[in-house]
């Protein structure tokens, strides 16, 4: 159950860890 | 035991021991997906080119697809509640991903009716079905905390936009050498279209069936370890009792939610469909604006963030203070935000992007807090049909707030010279229709007695049990 929960949880978090960062990245556009 | 029967809501029972914490991933890697309609201004220049059709056939596309959203979860939002969440992922990931597939065939062969009718038609309806289909689940998991577990599920189409934007330019530029997604007037090749919505389809479905291998329905008489159902009739406006879909709409409080809802989206889309422009126009003196076309596409993720966090940042937070109180928050202070906005807002591009940005926030609060209010109104019962159908509030709100910003921006001059006093009457408008939103809230009564189901056929774990 923990390995499935660790899997399920760590896709979430690169899902969304990429989209965070790549946001962020443009974001910073906004205060050059 | 066949695939489809595998499906069924009886076989997706979980099993003692079962943690709840797989629920919220599982959810959200639908949502996740789904939330990529969010993202489709990504390739609309390369549309536009490779059909050589104006702005408005392509813009089709994804109204299309939000109208199917609506549809489909009212209509089929009581199918899903008889089926289940599996078979309704399921179901959601096949049109999704079929969507993007005859899209794909529709951008080789040149024929658009076949884009709407892939991506738009076929598309929306994966949309609708996805996007409740785990709503209902969550709620019964987590009755101790359902703003939280609803939050962090429509968190996650919030950010189906930050993870498909990014993704989409990137798979552009892999599959087509001069496309340069830095330059605005580069767009992409029908070829590479093609290979990033047959990539898009493919990836979708694989993530989307994470979500249905983990899901599934708390056993009869579940509840969390330590949690005493008689506290939740000790809040206001919570109900122990079930109503179903069908008595649901006839009830005053669903048509005043409806309304609640109707405006708190239809003043954040306003801001959100117009952002970049916006930003623009606010910092414009002398005919040229301070900010360029890379900041304001910076402005647009900042809102994307704001947007997201708020989802399950205000959603959680209404566990605490109560739905009522919430929503008085996202339409009263919300209020004041706008009339700032258009008074203050072209003082300071920082404060411009921090009023925007609550703004955005309260707009995703809305959406994420939703269901927990009709759980404390209306009981789990139907939850999710009678969630689907109030999402047709969505729709509406869909072409009323571009109609009402654009409306206005169109009497007081042409796009690229517009100035900040341009966006007061669009503006304050939206302070009026924050102002009908605030009033609906205050009225939102307990649903009467003789809506509620008898008690012997309310509980669904028990029919579950039965079947």
């Amino acid at each position: 159950m923990s390995v499935r929960l660790v899997i399920s949880w760590l896709l979430v978090a690169v899902l969304l860890g990429y989209g965070i960062i790549e946001t962020l990245i443009t974001a910073v556009k906004l205060f050059e | 035991m066949s695939l489809l029967s595998a499906l069924d809501r009886q076989h997706t029972v979980a099993p003692a021991g079962y943690s709840r914490w797989l629920i919220p991933p599982a959810a959200l890697s639908v949502h996740l997906c789904i939330g990529q309609v969010y993202a489709t201004s990504v390739y609309k220049n390369s549309f536009v080119q490779h059909f050589g059709v104006s702005q408005t056939a392509i813009g089709i596309i994804f109204s299309i697809a939000i109208v199917m959203l609506g549809l489909s979860a009212a209509i089929g939002g009581t199918w899903v509640e008889a089926n289940g969440p599996r078979k309704a992922m399921f179901v959601s990931a096949c049109f999704w991903a079929t969507g993007f597939l005859v899209g794909a065939l529709g951008i080789g062969t040149e024929q658009l009716w076949l884009v709407y009718l892939g991506y738009g038609v076929l598309g929306g309806i994966g949309l609708g079905i996805g996007y409740i289909s785990p709503v209902s689940t969550l709620i019964k998991w987590f009755p101790d905390r359902p703003g939280l577990a609803t939050g962090l599920a429509i968190m996650g189409f919030g950010g189906g936009a930050l993870i498909a934007s990014p993704l989409s330019r990137q798979l552009l530029s892999a599959y087509d050498a001069h496309y340069d997604p830095n330059v605005a007037t580069s767009v992409a090749s029908g070829g590479s279209l093609v290979w990033l919505f047959l990539t898009l389809g493919i990836g979708y479905f694989v993530i989307m069936m994470f979500g249905v291998a983990n899901i599934r329905v708390p056993a009869p008489g579940w509840r969390p370890d330590g949690w005493d159902p008689s506290t939740v009739a000790k809040k206001p406006l919570v109900t122990t009792a079930n109503v179903a879909a069908a008595n649901a709409i006839k009830t005053r409080s669903f048509w005043l939610l409806w309304i609640v809802l109707f405006c708190n989206v239809t003043a954040g889309i306003g801001i959100l469909e117009q952002a970049s422009p916006m930003i623009q126009d606010f910092f414009r003196d002398n005919g040229v604006s301070s900010v360029s076309v890379a900041a304001a596409g910076g402005f647009v993720g900042v809102l994307s963030l704001f947007n997201m966090a708020g989802r399950f940042a205000w959603s959680s937070t209404s566990d605490l203070i109560g739905r009522k109180p919430i929503y008085m928050v996202y339409l009263g202070v919300g209020m004041v935000l706008y009339a700032l906005l258009a008074l203050t807002g072209s003082t300071a591009t920082a404060l411009f992007v921090l009023l925007a940005g609550v703004i955005l926030s309260f707009y995703g609060g809305g959406f994420a807090t939703v269901p927990a209010y009709l759980r404390d109104l209306f009981g789990t019962y139907q939850v999710g049909a009678i969630h689907g159908r109030l999402l047709t509030a969505w729709s509406a709100a869909g072409v009323a707030g571009p109609l009402i910003v654009n409306g206005f921006l169109d009497a007081q001059g042409k796009p690229g010279t517009l100035t900040a006093s341009a966006y007061r009457p669009a503006l304050f408008t939206m302070v009026g229709v924050l102002a009908i939103g605030f009033i609906a809230n205050l009225l939102i009564r307990p649903v009467p007695e003789r809506y509620h189901e008898p008690a012997q056929t309310t509980t669904p774990l028990e029919k579950e049990a039965a079947a």
